[in-house]
């Protein structure tokens, strides 16, 4: 299994380059100047040219990709190129923020993705599966920016309003003068949440074709000619092996997830990744844009390769051999 | 069976009702809060920013980000002069009184410091302090903008309360110099020392009524920015305990937070409807005038915009109050023209040049036909086998730019111009298209300044080329003599009522040239919960609404 992951890995390694090599370039080329960016309201013309020489911007941009690729492989990652602060510490300072939001939406999502798909595909065609069906497309087409703007007004304005309170019970913003748990969920529930729809629509769906086809199967026939409960029966034989198929979709949707906490993030003020990415795309910033994107690659790689390796653990008929699951 | 069901079912909502007594008991009543923060002495001040600084070394490019100086420099860090609201410059608290301006030559400024003038340390603010700030702008590596620094030759410090600043040659903006964008560094703690590493990240020293909570700790990335009063400030002490600026970029959450009380007060931009929304939350504004303004830059360089007529035409083409209607009235209730490149929010400077360019179309026509223009079967003015016609540029996505530009468009059409829409994202439209002359007309925004210096972006010698490597900031080409001698001379006056003459004279030059057209003003909103906060409330479109908080109060 270790030569499997090892292989993976590896073979990872050109499509993250040739990634790195391209959002330099277009960053580059048609992304905003650094330099103009911090002389912007600068009356002082030379202030560009000072600027150019202290980031050394005038060097040619092949120069300037090798010279960061160096550094990062070398593990110093340089300072930004608009705040000057180490840029270690702001992907750092970003996981932080991103981290628990993102896992509490998987946590979150899978939980209820499952409930919702076991439901649905244990009574096919009954009110409460076409309720949730109607549900999940809706949780689908819904943009994301649309229902977090819409998610705060009702759950922090209107609520507040109609339940008399001087604040409101979900945060909107993060709340910087207090802590502890209930403030820290306060603070998360939203985020979590609007992270979430898209998730447990699309998870639930997947979980209840899955399952549907499985509880049809000659093993689940098996179980219940056994006398062993419907719960037994379901939890236990249908779910193993029909999360296998979960498992792909979670894997696939990491880097879908990437894309959602840029929206949620900036919906809820999160000092995250996302906003670290709309930051340094503003600024032209490749010094944060490329550890930046090689950090989220490697991310989204090892969930597939986990999804992978899970696969295994599930269903005993799966071996990892060179190349692929087989 | 059933009684299982129940059974679990109530678990359920016990569960649930557990989880909601937990918040119960964490969310005050809204009567309960006002007594609280009623009684206590200091509290907590909740205040949005829609940016975050980038970097706290005021003198170095990273920072030059308005919010940078509204949320943190201007209340930690010492000015020679203020901006009051009003537009005017007046001496600051670090000042015992008005600098004294000698003619010369050579031009000598004597800055007399406040005896109680101290930093946060207890050591006192003194001349030497001048000194470092003005070496540390003329010598350093990366500074954002060395502007009339570089025309100081020399700071006498023999007397530490007294700063005596000798030009080489006379500078006329010289109330910006320590102060405007910049402040007063503490040479006692940054000589010697790394200042860009010192300060970049926060700083825990201070010379102003507030500082950072805990020193640069009080700044946290992404989060916020925590400011505590300085308890060895000389001038008004503040009555609030902490004053935190959380940062909301997104407008739609900024006035959510603002609704529900999260934050207390915020200087948003304003949009369609938001008025009303804040009417409904019983929440206070103001709405003003900027110093930040639109304009249909003219490329004077570009066809047929290099011709002076051809551009009075335009700005007789062009319905400047329909625009305003449309573009600012929705967000803001009102709005006027903007009829100079000197925005009235100086008042001393400003004169209304442009006034006499009206919605003309019979004007468009003489002006035209005199110039040997005539309208083709189209309707469109042609001359020598040329047709009337370019493009205008502005920043993709922009809502009320690419509105502006249609109705403008319309407009033109009518007076006989034809105006094709090419926008472009902001990056490509100020990274190369301005910068190298790659466009016909621009409507972008520009930033006034209490210093009415204009000849960076209209005098011929800022035109940018690939000879300068496009680093002049003359984006619109224009080429005067005469705007060339009037705002030179407003760069060089150092008395200040010649200097208003050539500043205004500066004015009229542009009108006549016609080298743009003006908008308007982008409107401010400052807003506040009146039922939080008290104090004198007002806005200060250079220094930002918060420039005076320490006489703010809670309630």
């Amino acid at each position: 299994m270790w030569k499997y992951v090892a292989r993976r890995a590896l073979a990872s390694i050109p499509v993250l380059l040739l990634a790195s090599v391209l959002i330099f370039l277009l960053v580059r080329e048609f992304g905003a100047d650094p330099a103009r960016q911090r002389c912007q309201a600068s009356r002082d013309p030379q202030c560009i040219v000072r600027v150019r020489a202290q980031l050394e911007l005038d060097r040619p941009v092949p120069v300037q990709y090798l010279d960061e690729m160096k550094s990062f492989v070398t593990g110093d990652w340089g300072n930004s190129l608009r705040s000057d602060r180490s840029v270690s510490e702001l992907i750092r300072d970003a996981m932080a923020e991103t981290v628990p939001l993102a896992f509490w939406a998987v946590v979150v999502s899978l939980v209820l993705a499952v409930l919702v798909g076991v439901t649905s595909a244990r009574h096919p065609g009954s009110v409460r599966d076409h309720s949730f069906t109607v549900l999940a497309f809706a949780g689908i087409a819904m943009p994301t920016f649309w229902l977090g703007l819409l998610v705060i007004q009702a759950f922090t304005y209107e609520l507040q309003k109609r339940l008399g309170l001087s604040e409101p019970i979900f945060y909107s913003i993060p709340n910087p003068v207090s802590s502890g748990m209930v403030d820290s969920f306060r603070e998360l529930a939203l985020p979590v949440f609007v992270l979430s729809v898209q998730l447990v629509a699309g998870w639930s769906r997947y979980q209840r074709a899955a399952l549907a086809d499985e509880l049809h199967g000659d093993h689940i026939r098996t179980a219940r000619a056994k006398g062993l409960s419907e719960r037994r029966v379901v939890w236990k034989h249908g779910m193993r092996s029909s999360s296998t198929s979960l498992v792909t979709v979670v894997a696939i949707d990491a880097g879908a997830l990437i894309g959602g906490v840029v929206v949620t993030e900036r919906v809820f003020s999160r000092p995250g990744m996302g906003t670290l990415l709309l930051a340094a795309l503003r600024d032209g910033d490749t010094a944060v844009l490329i550890p930046w994107m090689l950090v989220a690659g490697v991310a989204v790689i090892l969930a597939n390769l986990f999804a992978d390796v899970l696969y295994a653990v599930l269903d005993p008929r799966v071996r990892l051999v060179s190349g692929s699951p087989s | 069976m059933r009684h299982h069901r129940r059974g679990r079912r109530a678990a359920r909502w016990l569960a649930v009702g557990v989880a909601v007594a937990a918040f119960g008991a964490s969310v005050p009543a809204a009567g309960a809060s006002a007594r609280h923060q009623g009684s206590a002495p200091g509290g907590v001040l909740r205040l949005s920013a829609q940016e975050e600084p980038y970097c706290a070394d005021w003198i170095a490019s990273c920072a030059g980000l308005s919010w940078g100086n509204w949320a943190l420099g201007v209340h930690t860090l010492p000015q020679a002069f203020r901006v009051t609201p009003a537009g005017e410059y007046v001496p600051g608290p670090v000042l015992a009184g008005a600098p004294t301006l000698s003619a010369g030559p050579p031009v000598t400024i004597t800055y007399p410091i406040n005896p109680d003038a101290v930093w946060s340390d207890g050591a006192p603010i003194t001349s030497k302090d001048f000194e470092y700030t003005w070496k540390q702008i003329v010598n350093g590596k990366d500074i954002y903008d060395t502007t009339g620094y570089t025309a100081i030759s020399a700071i006498d410090t023999t007397d530490p309360k007294t700063a005596v600043v000798t030009f080489s040659e006379p500078f006329a903006g010289w109330r910006d110099l320590f102060g405007g964008f910049y402040y007063i560094l503490p040479s006692h703690l940054l000589e010697g020392e790394n200042r860009h590493k010192a300060m970049k990240d926060g700083y825990a020293f201070s010379g102003g009524p507030w500082m950072l909570e805990g020193g640069a700790k009080g700044w946290d990335k992404g989060r916020s920015i925590t400011l505590v009063p300085n308890p060895k400030y000389w001038g008004t002490q503040p009555k609030i305990g902490k004053v935190v600026f959380q940062f909301i970029p997104e407008s739609a959450a900024e006035a959510q937070a603002l609704k529900t009380g999260q934050v207390s007060a915020a200087y948003p931009i304003p949009q369609t409807g938001i008025l009303d929304e804040f009417d409904q939350a019983g929440l206070q504004y103001q709405v003003g005038s900027g110093n930040t303004y639109e304009a249909f830059w003219l490329n004077n360089e570009a066809f047929p915009l290099d011709s002076p007529v051809v551009r009075q035409a335009l700005l007789y083409a062009t319905d400047r109050q329909a625009i305003v209607d449309q573009i600012i009235k929705p967000a803001a209730r009102e709005g006027r023209v903007l009829q100079s490149f000197v925005v009235p929010s100086f008042p001393a400077y400003f004169t209304p040049a442009f006034a006499g360019y009206t919605h003309d179309l019979k004007k468009v026509d003489e002006l035209m036909s005199g110039d040997g223009w005539a309208k083709g079967s189209d309707g469109i003015w042609a001359k020598n086998g040329k047709k009337a016609a370019f493009q205008i540029t502005t920043t993709a996505g922009s809502e009320g730019r690419e509105l502006a530009e249609q109705l403008w468009q319309s407009q033109l059409k009518q007076a006989g111009f034809d105006l094709e829409i090419k926008n472009a994202s902001a990056d490509l439209l100020f990274g190369r298209l301005v910068p190298r002359g790659r466009f016909g007309a621009g409507l972008y925004a520009q930033v006034g300044t209490p210093d009415p210096g204009l000849c960076v972006v209209f005098c011929s010698k800022n035109i940018p080329t690939k000879a300068n490597g496009f680093v002049g900031q003359n984006y619109t080409r224009t080429a005067s003599p005469a705007i060339d001698a009037s705002w030179t001379a407003a760069d060089r006056e150092i008395d200040a009522t010649e200097r208003e003459a050539s500043v205004k004279q500066g004015q009229t030059a542009l009108a006549e040239d016609a080298s743009s057209i003006p908008l308007y003003q982008l409107p401010t909103l400052f807003v506040w919960d009146p039922k939080k906060i008290a104090g004198p409330l007002q806005d200060n479109v250079t220094e930002g609404p918060f420039f005076n908080m320490e006489q703010w109060s809670l309630k």
